[in-house]
């Protein structure tokens, strides 16, 4: 199985340092994502119920049901986007989109669902038409980050459940992690500044993986490496 | 053989010594409850009904320390036999004659119930989350709807959406908020934003109660959103419980000074001639009360409320204020 980044940044060498500095970063930034989507979802549930109430259908149907929907369209999406794009172009593009649209729902909310509120919809078809529109979006491309890592980190046939399984392991106990902190502590602040403050990390974690591939590619070039 | 017997009489002791105040607290629980009637698992909450004697008492979950939802002696319905539902009657005091109330939060239903007997022409509704209390609430503590006492079920801020939205807006002179989940009540039933609704559906002569603690730092982040929202609130604290009434009256509705309070108490007594001596509610008024200056107002963006009622202040306040 030939990798389809194999030409451009990082080194296809396989498990040469660099490599391995680029496998770690991957894993690391399916990480991120992972805490930044569970992080999502459970400030989700708060940013919700003032408009829609307390019910049960919004916090399991609504919220929990879209995150599910928009993360298997995610998948998919990222399985087929993997074998076009580099793989760091596509995941910097995400984690920026992500991060400005993570900073933008605070701005867009109250429109939003008033909005939707006034359609006449109830608690049930509301919350979850209301969630759909606020984070849809973003769970779908946080979606395409796992099977473009594990795309990227497979090398040959063999290696791929090895991948699949430390990616989905990793990203897991990042996403209990960012569960556990944002129900814990994170939901005690300022509901606005936790979504831009995240927003804005997970924004930055994009423009800092775009710009070093960038640098990378550009020092490469000057030593006369082939692109 | 003389070491183990020393060290197993020692572990006896220590065990003992442990459990003998939990099974004070168990006993003492089972004494005043009784035993479980009927248990239902609802979408919301644990709900168990008790009975001991001709008293019924409604819990959601079985966990010691959990406040009781309500208690009704179903061989003499009219007496109050938790001091909260007594306290809110304060609202008769702001606006003696209502002509319709919105409670949210039913419980055991004493609160409309009673309301209803007194006042029979009163246009009362319910909001309750729940769809299973209300049935327990009607087979086990004589609770009943009719055409003027209507239980929508509903979480308590999406009942008031809807009634904003309806034209003419419906007003209603009493507004009592008594929605607590299996804790306390929930976040964005507290905050700025949810009182500026409810003062939508507050007639000018109307006025809000609201049940809450008055132990911890809560209190007075609630305290300090209603006089954000209605400029002025006045505070009831019960004298046998935890609780405390927040009052906030609507524009054209006064505040009142103790002896106003104890006078009005005892018009309206002479003429309802209520179960409880409503004088002894008025004489709760705190017209001093404020709030803590360092508290903030509870928002939807931010309503840190677990952390606030972890913060007990019941040690600072009698240092204090000497209550």
């Amino acid at each position: 199985m030939t990798n389809c980044d194999s030409t451009t940044y990082p080194p296809s060498e396989s498990a040469g340092p660099r490599r391995r500095l680029a496998a770690a970063a991957m894993v690391f930034i399916a990480c991120a994502c992972g805490w930044f989507m569970m992080e999502l979802e459970i400030l989700g549930v708060r940013v919700l119920v003032p408009y829609f109430g307390s019910a049960v259908y919004v916090i399991t149907g609504s919220v929990i049901g879209v995150f599910l929907l928009s993360l298997s369209i995610g998948y998919l999406l990222g399985g087929w986007l993997c074998g076009k794009l580099n793989a760091w172009t596509l995941l910097g593009a995400v984690m920026i989109a992500v991060g400005g649209w993570q900073c933008g729902i605070p701005f867009f909310t109250e429109p939003v669902c008033n909005r939707i509120f006034d359609l006449g919809l109830d608690e049930k078809w509301g919350s979850l038409l209301a969630s759909l529109v606020l984070f849809g979006a973003p769970t779908v491309l946080l979606g395409t980050v796992s099977p473009t890592v594990m795309h990227w980190l497979t090398q040959q046939a063999s290696q791929s459940g090895f991948n699949a399984g430390l990616v989905l392991a990793t990203s897991t106990m990042a996403s209990f992690a960012g569960c556990v902190v944002t129900a814990f502590y994170l939901v005690l602040y300022s509901l606005r500044a936790t979504l831009c403050i995240s927003g804005m990390m997970l924004g930055g974690l994009g423009i800092v993986v775009l710009l070093t591939m960038m640098i990378w590619n550009r020092a490469r070039q000057g030593k006369g490496h082939p692109q | 053989m003389k070491k183990h017997l020393r060290y197993t009489v020692l572990v006896g002791m220590i065990c003992m010594v442990w459990l003998w105040p939990a099974g004070s607290v168990c006993r003492g629980a089972l004494y005043q409850m009784g035993r479980v009637i009927h248990e239902k698992n609802s979408l919301y909450n644990s709900i168990f009904v008790y009975q001991e004697g001709s008293v019924v008492t409604l819990r959601f979950g079985k966990r010691a320390g959990l406040h009781i939802q309500s208690q009704v002696d179903i061989e003499n319905m009219h007496e109050h036999l938790l001091e909260y539902s007594k306290l809110m009657f304060c609202g008769l005091l702001y606006n003696p004659e209502p002509k319709r109330m919105l409670v949210l939060g039913l419980g055991g239903g004493v609160i409309p119930r009673e309301m209803r007997y007194y006042f029979p022409d009163l246009e009362i509704d319910v909001a309750e989350i729940d769809p299973d209390i209300p049935p327990i609430a009607t087979q086990f503590m004589g609770f009943k709807t009719d055409d003027k006492l209507k239980v929508h079920v509903d979480d308590g801020r999406m009942f008031i959406k809807k009634q904003l939205r309806r034209k003419p807006v419906p007003k209603y002179d009493i507004v009592i908020l008594d929605a607590f989940n299996g804790d306390y009540i929930p976040f964005h039933l507290m905050t700025r934003e949810f009182l500026k609704e409810v003062s939508g559906v507050l007639d000018e002569d109307g006025v809000v109660v609201a049940n809450v603690f008055s132990s911890n730092r809560l209190f007075d982040a609630e305290f300090k959103t209603f006089l954000d929202v209605f400029q002025r609130c006045q505070v009831f604290f019960g004298d046998l419980s935890g609780n405390a009434m927040l009052v906030s009256p609507g524009a054209k509705c006064e505040v009142l000074t103790v002896e106003e309070a104890l006078d009005r108490a005892e018009q309206i007594q002479q003429t309802l001639k209520l179960s409880f001596d409503l004088v002894e509610v008025a004489g709760l008024l705190d017209p001093e009360a404020v709030p803590d200056p360092k508290a903030r107002a509870l928002t939807d963006d931010l309503a840190p409320v677990n952390w606030l009622r972890e913060q007990d202040t019941t040690s600072e306040k009698s240092a204090g204020e000497g209550r």
